[in-house]
Formats: C-alpha cells, structure tokens, sequence
C-alpha cells in the first residue's frame, strides 16, 4: 500500500530529529567571530562600503509622499517658467539672432500650401520639369554640382 | 541566556545597528538552530551547511544596516538562507555526497514515528538509519525549490503563508509545489518499500 500523505508528513518528521554534533553551534559562533575579523582585514574599505550601499539599495523602498513631491516640483517649475518669470536662456540678443535667421529662413522656403511662388522655378529647356531652383548658401557649400551648378545641398547618402 | 528571556528581534536588531556586536550574537543563538536545519535539509550534507550558515550570518550582519523592518528579522533572515541555498545547491549541480548528522536519541521516544517506519520497511524492523537515508535520498531527487517548500512546511511546521513571504511567491504556489513534492516523495519511498 502506499503511504498516504499523513504517513508522509510522519515520516519526514524524522529528519526533526537529525541534529549536529552537541555544542557545535556555540563552536560555529566562535567561528564566525573569527571569520569575521579576518575579513575586515582583508576586505578594503571600498568594497565594503560598496557592499553595504548595494544592500541598502536592495532595501530601498520609495516613500509614497516621494511621488506627490516629484509632481509639486514638476508643477512649480512648469508655472515659473511658462509664466515668464525666468527664462532658461538669458542671452537675449542670441535669442533675437536667432529668430531673425529663422524668419529669413522661413521666407526663403518654398511655400507647399498651394501657393507656390513660380520665380523660384527654372523654367529653361535643359530642365523641362518643374524643378525649383536650390538657392546658394551663404554658410553650406553645394554637395553636388552638375555642369557648374549647384543640384543640392544635401548629403549624397540621402539621394 | 536562554532563547525566552532573549529581547525581542526589533531591539536586538535596532542595538546591532548601533554597532553593539553582542546584540547580533544574540540573534545567532536565537537563529542559528532553525537556520542551519533549513541549509541541512536542503543539502543534505553536514560541511556544506556549516559553510553557509556562517556565509548566511556574514551577510546578515554586513546588510544589517539596510534592514528598515518592512518585515520580521525571521522572514528576512529565512529569506536570505534559502537564497543562498538555492543559488549553492544550482552551482553544485550533481557532485555532492550525502553527509548526514546523527539522529538524536529522542527519535526512540517518537512511537507514532517508530511504528509507521516499522510498517513501511520490508523486514519489519525499524532500522532507522536506513529510512534516514532513504528519505535524505528522496528528498535529493527533488528540484531545489520543491525541497524548501518540504523542508520549511514538513520539517520546520511553518504555515503557508509565511513560506510564501520568504520566497516571495504566491500561496497557491507554495501549496502547489508542496502537493507535487509530496506526490515525488510517496513513489520514491514506495520504490524503498518494495526492495
């Protein structure tokens, strides 16, 4: 017959009675003291402190006010800034550089709402597509020049 | 000092954080017996517990510090044993022997024990040594995780639960590992019983 699952548990209970030698952990304990010793001498101070920060972080639990402060801060920030009170660049001449070039710039574009500005197309018989013309940089040179002129500014990778 | 009169676990741990190294020695003499039973019957061998009941302690005291209470000394300390024991017994693969401590004179005492192995062995006659062998070998022919679940429920009386909080796993599966384990060791010993 086989052994049901109490005869089971009775029987495993005779390894309640497996038991080291008697006085072995008063001796363990001398042991560890030992072992101990030994290792603060070894170890450098490095490793150790290394060692107790990693188990601190292992312990580590994120309180749950931390969450209601990250988003305070977050909400203060945004108000401070958005509202004008300090501007993260204070070079206000660099800002205006800025959006001066960036207006030219806007303006030089081909416009794609519909409408187009014709003079900037090359309209002769060598190209009898509509081709817009690359205007030349004052800062880029041209990647690639055909017959002279300038075909485009971009990298040849992106052809 | 006897185990009753000790402090409480939060204090002694709360005077080894002060650096009160007597403190922490207190908590050995409380632990140690449990802890070293957990190692033992995991591995089943005498010098390999010994090894990492002291590595087991090492390290209690050098993370001692981080320790914040969230749970009792005794989950985190069982937690961090059978860690250990786990990780050891995977990097020990095949090549371990059996190395068994005596069984203690008080087993003759035990006669529910005593008549279910007379019953349970071929002759008849209770040859406790060879069941204790026997069952260690069983037991061995469990995967590691299966023998903690055995070992902490049948051999140490802890609930479920508690078990689940050490190996941070669900009950249900503590219960599931535990039925299956169970089922191993009834066709192991049924082997036993037929020789």
């Amino acid at each position: 017959m086989m052994l049901d699952e109490k005869q089971l548990q009775k029987l495993i209970r005779i390894k309640r009675f497996e038991q080291p030698p008697p006085g072995y952990f008063d001796r363990a304990l001398i042991e560890f003291h030992r072992r101990q010793r030994e290792e603060l001498l070894r170890r450098s101070a490095t490793s150790i402190w290394w060692e107790r920060f990693t188990s601190s972080l292992w312990n580590f639990r994120v309180p749950s006010y931390a969450y209601g402060a990250v988003f305070g801060i977050f909400v203060v920030a945004a108000s401070i800034i958005g509202s004008g009170i300090w501007i993260p660049y204070k070079d206000t001449n660099r800002i205006a550089v800025i959006s001066e070039s960036a207006a030219q710039g806007a303006s030089a574009r081909i416009a794609l709402n519909g409408n187009l500005d014709w003079s900037k197309f090359d309209h002769s018989a060598s190209s009898p597509k509509v081709v817009p013309v690359i205007g030349p940089s004052q800062t880029a040179l041209p990647r690639y020049v055909l017959d002279g002129r300038p075909v485009s500014y971009k990298a040849s990778f992106s052809f | 000092m006897d185990d009753q009169n000790l402090p409480d676990d939060e204090t002694l741990v709360r005077r080894t954080q002060s650096g009160e190294t007597r403190a922490f020695d207190l908590l050995w003499q409380k632990y140690s017996p449990r802890i070293y039973s957990l190692i033992y019957n995991m591995t089943s061998n005498h010098e390999d517990s010994n090894d990492l009941l002291l590595e087991v302690f090492s390290k209690a005291y050098r993370s001692i510090n981080g320790f914040r209470g969230k749970s009792s000394f005794y989950t985190w300390i069982h937690a961090i044993a059978v860690n250990m024991t786990i990780n050891f017994v995977k990097k020990r693969g095949r090549r371990f022997q059996l190395s068994l401590d005596d069984l203690d004179a008080n087993v003759q005492n035990d006669k529910e024990l005593i008549d279910l192995a007379a019953t349970n062995t071929p002759t008849r006659e209770v040859d406790l040594a060879e069941l204790q062998q026997r069952l260690n070998e069983a037991m061995m022919k469990l995967s590691v995780e299966h023998r903690a679940v055995v070992t902490m429920f049948d051999v140490q009386g802890m609930p479920h639960a508690e078990i689940a909080k050490i190996l941070r796993i669900p009950e249900a599966t503590v219960r599931s590992r535990l039925f299956y384990a169970h089922r191993q060791l009834q066709n192991y010993l049924e082997e036993f019983r037929k020789k």
